[in-house]
């Protein structure tokens, strides 16, 4: 073999001296997880869109009832189920106030003698919907993101110590949850919010009582699997507490899907107050969330399509971002995706 | 590889289906006025066919189809106490006397007028000649079980005591448990019943047509047990239709043109369907596809079809207002200050809840015994007496406001409002909390919705502030609505009592009710003092229903009281 | 394997057990009253209502009374929405167009679901995968109340191919309430065999596979659409729910006689017999679906055995 070297063309090798020095060198530069995480979704457009449309729809909730000039509450009997009308674009057909009486076309701003405009037009209270619709997606979110919050709480929490002990603990906690997943849930929320004052809390409640088992079923799974991997069994050798343990060494293990999961919580608690709205347990009257505005509208659909369309608008882009950004996460965090 | 093809295709054309689908709604304005138009033509034929179909003859098939819009919780005259069931008892059954189109209680079962005994408290009614719908005659002894039954502490009527006891001479001791032998009503033969009361009573021949006065076959009622009206075999009528196919749970039932009837030859429908349809969106696309007959029209969906030439319109003598709670808890509430609740009752505007709200043809009530609903022999409607008790005043609202908020000792209020969970209820409570609080300084009204039955149990327990609540009579006569405040009375329920207010309903029931002219009085005046001076309930309106009916539909009567329509006159012309 | 079902047979009836517990408790705190015309009611007949439906016993007694009746299959009487009816015979007679629409509605939404993540997996990260990503979601996004009465409105009512609503011409009433509940199984199905698929064409067989030379569709449906569709089975559980809630709303929309429908109107009339008794059927229901998706998964899928052994 070592003949051959003879035959190689000259000039096309260079010979390269061992230097003890690199061999240790790591030519990529170092990246963390996370880091590596956020690298592999900046390059899902999906996921970085939607991040920024969540962004804007965040904004809205909280700048929209202040930029209206009119309070989510505060009716004008006069103006009542007024289509949208917004300066400009009024003269491209569309927000123009012009809308269907008695299955007529009519510019309804003018018969009604109305100066002002309605972006988002009123309901039939003659309720501003510009205002209600940013005040209903504020409050649809707030009660999407603490029952996320409470869920992933409790889950993680049970689901940790359930999978890390294991046996019989493990055993017993594993049987209450099977108890709490065999009754509908849907059953147990509305039992729930019979039993408490109707609102915006007993709702966030009754949705946290059975919600968080999905997550501690999760969080279970994945602390048994790193549990006896190891790493873990490294650290316990070398006399790492319980605790230390769970916080140092399977919690950023476990974080990725718990993320995960959160995130395809949030949308499915939006998605139960709308139902509950329906059901007519939701939200208490004046108060208006993406349900309760999607819920007064959809029997107008033949007549005043803006009441229902941009609620049902504001919670699909909603949806649809969370869902994207879920996957985009979800794509990101596996570490079976690297490249 | 060709296979892989296909299945691209397929996969495209699925997802499409399914994407346009789920769009389909989101540019609807354009199309759904598009393809109105030419529904709204064929309409107008209809329309043109109505003036013929009015004079003109019954079409040959004699087909009604209805909406309900909750299911029959029981057929059993004695336990019914919905709507539901009273309407259908009112076609499948009937008693000594029957509403007539002009919504006068006329003999029915009865052969004729009772006689009367000159103090009044004797009836002597003579039996018609009728059978059920199992040929079995219909006799005095099947009022007579009946009653006795409706009173039955063991069979837990709610009508039965509420509507009988201090009229009928002996019903409150037999509700209580005394022997049902001691109730003044007595079958003296197969075709005589004698009804013996405990005062007299002027309106007693409209309670005749209530669904708890009608009677039920012992023999019959004996046999089924436990079963008896579970479903509709389990069921005798004597009335013009039958009930059919109704089998107990189920959201559909029939009514069939009972052959048995004794007025049978008057009855022109021969089948009437009728299906349990909760939303009110469903009822109306129902009906535009000509499946449906009738379609009520709720506050949503009045406005959009307020010109429609199928509307038709029925004031109803159901009144709703504000109860004002002075005792919660055992503590008193704001409500307890009369300036307070004057201040409240005049602070909302009920104009512009009529016209934009329910937008059905609703009327601002400032009164408590709605109008066209009784009158003097002579014809003149009771609230010509009265007139309006109160009225929308902002300023004059806020002068008692701030009288009140003085004696209390506060400068805020905060108060509940307990309401129903519809809708409409929600929309309305929102507008109400708006007014008030926009005209009151210093008052916050806090929005409470639950369902039926919750708030049932919070109306009893007296646990509530203000609650939005109606009424509908029982019997065609103020009293249904004025005894409704007496102190202590099972409707109450809000710690008000007036002496001057329980003595004058007492006059009206007692010592004046032979004189017409100053039991009318007592009456008004006891109205005068519970709205006018001691504001104890706050009017808002006075309901009226809309909805949508075909042209060719003829004759449904509407009723005042007991069940809400009678189908016996009614026909179809011109369907075809 | 008969061992196994045995204990998880036992289980079952343990968790049921409980559940009735839960909920008979849950009930007695409930607000309301079913005696829906108290205000009417004398207290004397109010007394006997309520000895009646055993009310007035000591609530250990009538805990007792109820779990005895359960072991019988007797779920007591209503109270107020059916007078007098069994609640056991309300949910039988009920239970029929629940099924039917709900076993559909399953089905259409599965079938359609793998299909359309299928596509999405196959080309990942493209427009194709975008767009039934987003037709997924829009599937979910879109309350069913709000789907059902578009259908109703356009389908049925404006084009006319299918009833608007009721239940009278058999299959084809149930179409309509069939596709609207369809929504949520496929938009679960279709995000699952996505992620499932990617994860399968990933692995080290398909990548010997395609060494092989073996075609694309072969790939396709030969390895990666088989071993992506066993854990479909595990989501087959939340599926059920999710149809279940969903028949709630469906049910009332297209006047239904089904479960769903009365349901919500026991909860309005607090009619505690049959909120208890349907919840206890439900429950039954999602119990079953959870065993039957346990062993299908220990047949389908040999790596896992049911000998009782924990994951």
């Amino acid at each position: 073999m070592t003949q051959n070297y003879d035959k190689l063309p000259q000039g096309s090798f260079d010979r390269i001296p061992r230097d003890t020095q690199q061999a240790e060198r790591i030519s990529k530069p170092s990246v963390s997880f996370w880091q590596d995480a956020w690298r592999r979704l900046r390059k899902n457009k999906g996921a970085i869109f939607s991040l920024i449309l969540f962004g804007l729809i965040v904004l809205m909730a909280l700048l929209g009832p202040i930029i209206s000039p009119y309070s989510p509450n505060a009716q004008t009997i006069t103006h009542a189920n007024l289509p949208p009308k917004i300066p400009v674009i009024e003269n491209l057909g569309i927000f123009d106030g012009v809308g269907t009486l008695g299955g007529k076309e009519v510019d309804l701003y003018e018969m009604k003698n109305v100066d002002q405009n309605y972006w988002f037009g009123t309901d039939g209270l003659g309720r501003d919907m510009f205002s209600r619709v940013w005040k209903g997606t504020q409050v649809s979110l707030f009660i999407a993101f603490a029952a996320a919050a409470i869920d992933m709480l409790i889950g993680v929490i049970y689901g940790g110590i359930s999978g890390y002990f294991g046996g019989r603990v493990d055993d017993i906690m594993q049987r209450i949850v099977e108890i709490l997943t065999g009754i509908p849930n849907l059953v147990v929320v509305i039992l729930f919010i019979m039993i408490m004052d109707p609102g915006i809390l007993a709702i966030i409640i009754a949705l946290t009582i059975t919600g968080w088992t999905g997550m501690s079923r999760v969080v279970r799974g994945q602390v048994l699997k790193y549990k006896t991997q190891e790493f873990v069994l490294a650290a316990r050798t070398l006399g790492a507490s319980d605790g230390r343990i769970i916080r140092k060494h399977l919690m950023p293990n476990v974080l990725a899907v718990i993320i995960i999961n959160t995130m395809f919580t949030i949308p499915s608690a939006i998605f139960f107050e709308a139902f509950l709205s329906f059901i007519g347990l939701g939200l208490q009257a004046p108060d208006a969330s993406l349900g309760t505005l999607i819920n007064d509208g959809y029997k107008l659909i033949q007549y005043q399509p803006h009441i229902l369309a941009i609620p049902a608008f504001v919670l699909s882009l909603i949806m649809i971002a969370f869902n994207l950004i879920g996957d985009g996460l979800r794509d990101a965090l596996d570490p079976k995706m690297k490249d | 590889m060709k296979n892989s093809k296909l299945f691209w295709l397929l996969g495209l054309v699925l997802v499409l289906s399914i994407f346009l689908a789920a769009c389909g709604g989101g540019d609807d304005s354009d199309t759904s006025t598009e393809s109105e138009t030419p529904e709204e033509e064929t309409d107008t034929p209809a329309e043109g066919e109505e003036s013929e179909g009015a004079s003109g003859e019954p079409d040959a098939e004699q087909v009604l189809n209805l909406v309900e819009g909750a299911e029959i919780p029981s057929m059993d005259s004695a336990i019914a106490e919905d709507a539901v069931a009273f309407n259908i008892l009112n076609n499948v059954n009937e008693g000594l006397f029957r509403l007539n189109e002009e919504n006068v209680a006329i003999p029915a079962l009865a052969e004729s007028e009772p006689e009367i005994s000159e103090d009044g408290l004797t009836y002597t009614f003579k039996l018609r000649d009728a059978n059920w719908s199992d040929g079995t005659p219909v006799t005095a002894q099947d009022f007579e079980f009946a009653w006795k039954r409706a009173l039955d502490p063991e069979v837990g009527s709610p009508y039965g005591p509420y509507m009988m006891a201090g009229t009928i001479k002996g019903a409150t001791e037999v509700s209580e448990g005394a022997d049902p032998s001691e109730l003044g009503v007595v079958a003296e033969d197969e075709k005589t019943l004698v009804v013996t009361l405990e005062r007299p009573t002027p309106y007693f021949m409209s309670l005749m047509a209530f669904g708890t006065f009608y009677p039920q076959n012992e023999a019959f009622v004996t046999e089924k047990g436990d079963d008896y009206a579970l479903n509709s075999d389990n069921l005798l009528y004597n009335g013009p239709f039958m009930l059919t196919n109704w089998d107990g749970t189920g959201l559909t039932w029939t009514m069939e043109k009972n052959p048995e009837y004794w007025d049978a030859e008057t009855v022109q429908l021969e089948t009437i369907n009728v299906d349990v349809v909760k939303e009110t969106s469903t009822a109306l696309n129902l009906y535009q596809s000509g499946e449906k007959d009738r379609a009520g029209l709720s506050g949503e969906f009045a406005m959009q079809y307020a010109d429609d030439p199928e509307v038709v319109r029925e004031l109803e003598p159901t009144l709703f207002y504000l109860k004002f709670n002075q005792e919660r808890n055992g503590e008193e509430t704001p409500l307890a200050n009369v300036n307070i609740r004057k201040a409240i009752s005049m602070s909302f505007n009920k104009q512009d809840l009529v016209d934009v709200v329910l937008a059905n043809g609703s009327l601002p009530a400032n009164y408590l015994v709605p109008t066209e609903f009784t009158f003097t022999e002579d014809g003149a409607d009771f609230r010509e007496v009265n007139g309006d008790l109160t009225g929308f005043d902002v300023e004059q609202a806020q002068e008692f406001w701030a009288t009140g908020l003085e004696e209390i000792g506060e400068t805020e209020v905060t108060l509940e409002l307990l309401g129903g969970d519809s809708e409409l209820a929600g929309k309305m409570d929102a507008y109400l909390k708006e007014q008030m609080e926009t005209n009151l300084e210093g008052l916050t009204v806090n929005l409470k919705a639950v369902p039926f039955g919750v708030r049932l149990e919070l109306d009893e327990a007296q646990d509530y502030d203000m609650q939005n609540s109606g009424w509908g009579p029982d019997y065609q006569d103020p009293m249904t609505f004025i005894d409704l405040f007496v102190t202590g009375a099972s409707h109450n329920l809000m710690s008000y009592s007036s002496e001057e207010f329980d003595s004058l309903v007492e006059q009206a029931k007692g010592e004046l009710a032979q004189d017409a002219t100053a039991r009318w009085e007592a009456m008004a005046e006891a109205e005068r003092i519970l709205i006018e001076e001691d504001a104890a309930i706050a009017p808002i309106y006075q309901r009226a229903t809309m909805a949508l009916q075909k042209p060719y539909v003829q004759n449904i009567i509407s009723h005042p009281f007991g069940g809400d329509y009678s189908y016996k006159w009614a026909f179809i012309s011109g369907k075809e | 394997m008969a061992r196994y079902i045995g204990k998880r047979i036992i289980y079952m009836v343990i968790t049921l057990a409980l559940i009735a517990t839960f909920t008979f408790f849950l009930m007695k705190i409930l607000p309301g009253s079913p005696i829906a015309s108290a205000d009417k009611l004398s207290p004397e007949q109010r007394a006997v209502v309520e000895a009646r439906y055993g009310l007035d016993d000591p609530l250990p007694v009538q805990y007792f009374n109820y779990m005895f009746g359960l072991v019988q299959g007797d779920l007591g009487i209503s109270i107020n929405q059916f007078k007098g009816a069994d609640v056991t015979d309300v949910i039988l007679s009920r239970m029929g167009p629940s099924a039917q629409i709900g076993f559909q509605g399953m089905l259409l939404g599965t079938v359609l679901g793998i299909l359309l993540g299928m596509i999405a997996a196959l080309r990942q990260n493209t427009w194709v995968d975008y767009s039934s990503t987003i037709v997924a979601i829009i599937g979910i996004s879109i309350p069913s109340f709000v789907f059902a009465s578009m259908l109703q409105y356009f389908l049925g009512l404006k084009l006319g191919w299918f009833p608007v609503a009721l239940w009278k011409d058999g299959f084809m009433s149930s179409v309509l309430p069939s596709i609207a509940l369809a929504m949520f199984p496929l938009a679960t199905a279709a995000r699952f065999i996505r992620t499932e698929m990617i994860e399968v064409l990933s692995s080290d067989y398909i990548t010997l596979a395609k060494a092989k030379g073996a075609s694309g569709s072969e790939i396709a449906f030969k390895h990666a659409f088989r071993n992506a569709l066993i854990p479909l089975i595990t989501v087959l559980g939340p599926m059920a729910v999710g149809i279940l809630t969903g028949s709630l709303v469906v049910e009332q929309i297209f006047a239904i006689p089904g479960i769903g429908e009365q349901f919500v109107k026991s909860i309005m009339v607090s009619d505690f017999s049959i909120i208890m008794g349907t919840t206890i059927f439900f429950s039954v229901f999602l119990i079953l679906v959870i065993l039957i998706v346990d062993i299908m998964y220990g047949i389908i899928d040999p790596r896992i055995r049911l000998s009782g052994g924990k994951s």
